[in-house]
């Protein structure tokens, strides 16, 4: 079947498919309290479901196995909580002075960056480029203060991030029965062709979280093992932020590697050469992610040319920001797999004849006790009375 | 007890009636609710096509209720291959994936049909290899049978 799709993909249908990839990423900005949790319930989902599977083939009722496998999952869930909490909470009552001496390496680093620069240009020196960007950072005094709405909205997210495990587990339950429900919806003609379209549509999600799940364990090990080699303090935490941050596509490399020079530059203060170090081979690492690995392993998975895939990253950040850029891959696989299913069975005149003949025969078969009861007896004639009442 | 919304709860099938379906006859009831799961239940109107010779097959059908006919394309009258009726199947190629359907099937009656979705017997031959091992057996034995019938009526049966 995705043969024939691929076969049968014209201009039209994917004009339309790109159209309605960009409103559903504007609608979906507009509802990320529930998109969120919901594509978290989906990560959730397609990392659960092969546990969920291995437990059904040996024989346990799907109910159970998914109640199982969630149980665990909390269970682990509570126990790293436990676990990470108190550390978590000491690093939170100083995470304004980190934050503060942070963005101060930064700053650090940047004027020594600048500083070095006038020296070897003398039109920046004559510019006087370092006094005019200290001068600048002065003026965007409390960075700090714009970083307590975002923790505090962050805060104020979190329970609704509590949804997605709620959600996945009706996912796992309740998959199968919510399938069948679609398909009881759809005309006898269609069916088998729905059924299919239901199978890629599948195929094409696990195939995209599956494939950013791995992208994500192996962002995390490679970097880890780079910056652990560089000698960085929290090298496994921070090479997890930064491959989750990747999510993002582009943006989320920058911020990554911005953080990795804060870190960089604050904690080795004396060697300049190990943050740029560390910038030049974070960002080639990353763009090189974003540029190669992540079109050929994600965009592979989705049946998409690598060229469609990085426009299509550029419009949903220019439609709907970093929910665009986030979303953008998913929404596009699924919105490419039905816009071009719904296009052939609808642009199929054997289908549509068979539906419309099923109609047919529906309505004839609704009338056709009332249609014999007509021919069976007389016309009435005009003022035949019925009861009381008088027909006319 | 768990919370079922209501209109998420499985579809009541017959287990018992499910038994008398001759695909099934070797399956427990514990299998056969497992199979039950992944049922279609489907009604067609007398004279409704179920599907046409030389479309790609994904689904084998069985017949719960009313009769249907089997036959070459748009010729039900005068070109009929089979008459089926309740508790007789069809379309087993489908079950095979992508094999196109060498005939056309018809409702000769209003009828109630199980449908099985290939992909769904593929992922019961991963998930309960055991319940798929006896329903290919079974299935084989159909196809058996159906090339016996053949080989008979051409004189080759020598070999079947």
């Amino acid at each position: 079947m995705s043969k024939n799709l691929r076969n049968t993909s014209d201009p039209v249908v994917w004009v339309v498919i790109i159209a309605v990839t960009l409103a559903l990423l504007q609608v979906f900005e507009k509802t990320l309290w529930l998109v969120v949790p919901a594509l978290l319930a989906l990560l959730l989902y397609y990392t659960l479901y092969p546990l969920v599977q291995a437990l059904v083939f040996r024989g346990v009722e799907r109910g159970h196995a998914t109640a199982a496998v969630m149980v665990t999952f909390l269970i682990l869930l509570v126990v790293a909580a436990v676990l990470i909490a108190p550390q978590a909470a000491g690093h939170a009552l100083d995470w304004q002075t980190s934050a503060a001496r942070y963005l101060e390496g930064g700053i650090r680093l940047l004027n020594n960056l600048l500083s070095t620069l006038e020296a070897h240009f003398p039109p920046l020196a004559r510019a006087h480029l370092a006094d005019v960007v200290a001068r600048r950072l002065d003026q965007s005094v409390g960075i700090i203060q714009y970083l307590e709405p975002i923790v505090t909205g962050l805060a104020v997210g979190m329970p609704a991030l509590l949804m997605a495990p709620f959600l996945a587990y009706f996912f796992l339950r309740d998959g199968r029965r919510f399938k069948n429900l679609l398909c009881h919806a759809v005309p006898n003609a269609y069916f088998e062709r729905t059924l299919t379209l239901l199978r890629e549509v599948d195929r094409t999600s696990r195939a995209y979280f599956q494939g950013l799940l791995m992208l994500t364990v192996l962002d995390t090990l490679t970097l880890a093992v780079v910056l652990w080699l560089m000698d960085f303090p929290a090298a496994i935490a921070l090479a997890l932020i930064c491959a989750v941050l990747a999510w993002i596509p582009y943006v989320g490399s920058i911020l990554g590697g911005l953080l990795v020079v804060l870190v960089a530059a604050t904690d080795f203060p004396g060697t300049s050469t190990m943050a740029y170090s560390a910038a030049a081979l974070f960002v080639f690492v990353r763009l090189l992610d974003d540029f190669v690995y992540m079109p050929i392993t994600v965009g592979r998975n989705l049946h998409m040319h690598p060229l469609v895939t990085v426009v299509m990253i550029f419009a949903g950040g220019a439609v709907a920001g970093i929910a665009g850029l986030t979303l953008v891959l998913p929404v596009l696989g699924v919105v490419r797999v039905v816009g071009e299913t719904v296009g052939i069975v609808l642009t199929d005149p054997r289908l549509r004849a068979r539906h419309r003949h099923a109609r047919w025969r529906c309505r004839n078969a609704a009338a056709e006790d009332l249609i014999m009861e007509q021919v069976a007896m007389p016309s009435p004639g005009p003022g035949r009375d019925i009861g009381n009442s008088t027909v006319r | 007890m768990t919370f079922k919304l209501p209109f998420l709860r499985a579809c009541p099938l017959n287990i018992g009636y499910l038994r008398s379906l001759s695909l099934f006859a070797d399956l427990t009831p514990p299998e056969l609710a497992i199979v039950g799961h992944l049922l279609h239940e489907r009604d067609y109107l007398a004279g409704e096509v179920i599907f046409d010779e030389c479309e790609v097959g994904q689904a084998i059908y069985f017949l719960l209720e009313g009769e249907v006919t089997i036959c070459r394309q748009g010729r039900p009258e005068d070109s009929q291959l089979a008459r089926l009726g309740p508790g007789e199947f069809f379309g087993e190629l489908g079950l095979l994936g992508n094999s196109i359907r060498t005939a056309q099937a018809r409702a000769d009656t209003d009828c109630r049909l199980l449908v099985l979705f290939s992909d769904d017997f593929n992922g019961l031959m991963d998930s309960h290899l055991r319940v798929a091992h006896k329903i290919g057996r079974q299935l084989l034995r159909h196809l058996g049978q159906r090339l016996r019938e053949l080989g008979l009526a051409v004189g080759a049966h020598r070999h079947l």
